[in-house]
């Protein structure tokens, strides 16, 4: 049991942010390793879909239609409405950029891409500046910034709802970048703690090794399969919170 | 707290790597997707809007041809109704010709009947006259006169007569 410190230590050392190279200068990092292995994934998968769609689906072009057809009506039209369908392409491109990095991030030895703030906070102030963008061209800059206040706000409250709105607008790229990397981040603390706890009883064996053990592997399968849920649930999360803050953007005119 | 401050070359990396992939499924992979989507969903409504209107129209000639059918069945049960009709009639025609026949031919017999009845009356009324003279001038012996014979003839026949009319 003396070990475990050093294992937590190895673990996280493992899961921290690590350059590739020790040199000075430009060097990729442990997680952009895997996280370009999936972009290059989904655009193969779907350049290749793309040149296999049939009138009667089947095989790979089956699948990335589902995909689409989710993200599209699924996401699109149903959170923002018909005209969501527009939007599609930005949306669409978010979900599978981030399903495809935290699927990979579940095979080992690969990281989920998304398990690093790098990501997730760049994807949300990506976020953070389309819909913003969307409000702006659709109702011009100080109408948008005006809609953050409602109509009919008695004036001594509306500088105090103003400071509220802009917080809570300022704080969505936080949230959304720490909800997706938490997830991605913690899910894979979990298997390491208990492959680490497999690890620390093979190697000193005791009679509480035959308990302990075997639980740490169905442990380890339990949560890989919750893991596989986790990684879907969250693209889908993070998909669906920037199809709502869009969906606000372009009504924020109207209330 | 190094864990929520990102990584500078990595940002770029996320950068670069939405440029690209936002461009590519953009511009390249995802329209012929959507356009089979949006494809197969018209050609699944129309199919449907077919299958509804070739429903309509067999219903419609489903209607048409039951009208025809009891309109047929109408016109075969008029025909029959003028058939029966027709042969009623000829055959009250031929009972009523058949009767008239019958009664003239009877009507004709009986006047034949009534005519020989008649001249055997008179013949046979001649006959009795002579008859009875001959045989009251055998049992009288004599002859009466003239006058006597004819008032015995009369009375005789008046007892004749009531005779045969009873």
């Amino acid at each position: 049991m003396d070990q475990m410190p050093v294992k937590m230590e190895h673990l996280l050392h493992e899961l921290s942010v690590l350059p590739l190279s020790e040199g000075a200068g430009f060097s990729l990092t442990n997680y952009m390793f895997w996280l370009i292995i999936a972009v290059v994934m989904v655009l193969v998968f779907f350049v290749a879909a793309s040149r296999k769609v049939k009138l009667v689906p089947s095989g790979i072009g089956n699948m990335a239609e589902a995909g689409v057809d989710f993200v599209r009506n699924s996401i699109c039209v149903d959170v923002i409405g018909p005209e969501g369908k527009k939007y599609f392409p930005f949306l669409g491109t978010i979900f599978f950029f981030v399903l495809f990095n935290n699927l990979l991030g579940n095979i080992p030895p690969a990281l989920p891409g998304t398990g690093t703030v790098g990501t997730t906070f760049t994807w949300a102030i990506i976020v953070f500046i389309v819909y913003n963008a969307i409000g702006i061209k659709k109702l011009g800059f100080f109408k948008y910034i005006g809609s953050l206040v409602p109509k009919g706000t008695p004036w001594w409250l509306s500088w105090l709802l103003f400071l509220i709105e802009l917080i809570s607008h300022l704080l969505r790229p936080f949230t959304l970048g720490v909800r997706l990397f938490a997830n991605m981040y913690a899910g894979h603390i979990m298997l390491g703690v208990f492959a680490a706890f497999a690890g620390i009883f093979i190697e000193q064996l005791s009679p509480a090794s035959i308990a302990i053990v075997p639980l740490s592997v169905v442990m380890q399968i339990a949560l890989r399969v919750f893991e596989l849920l986790v990684a879907v649930l969250q693209a889908y999360i993070f998909t669906i919170l920037t199809a709502v803050y869009i969906g606000g953007a372009l009504e924020a005119g109207s209330h | 707290m190094e864990l929520i401050i990102p990584n500078t070359t990595e940002m770029w990396v996320n950068i670069a790597a939405f440029a690209i992939l936002f461009v590519v499924l953009w511009k390249f992979a995802f329209p012929p997707i959507t356009k089979m989507l949006d494809e197969r969903a018209n050609k699944i409504r129309e199919s449907l809007e077919k299958a509804e209107d070739t429903r309509v129209e067999a219903e419609r000639l489903l209607e048409e041809y039951k009208v025809q059918m009891a309109e047929a069945r109408a016109e075969a049960a008029q025909v029959i109704e003028q058939g029966r009709k027709v042969a009623e009639s000829m055959k009250a025609e031929i009972l009523a010709k058949a009767r008239e026949e019958a009664e003239a031919e009877k009507s004709k017999a009986v006047a034949a009947i009534k005519a020989e009845k008649e001249s055997a009356m008179a013949e046979l009324k001649g006959e009795v006259a002579d008859l009875s003279v001959a045989v009251a001038g055998k049992i009288l012996g004599t002859s009466i006169t003239k006058a006597d014979h004819e008032a015995l003839i009369d009375k005789y026949l008046a007892e004749v007569g009531s005779l045969n009319e009873n």
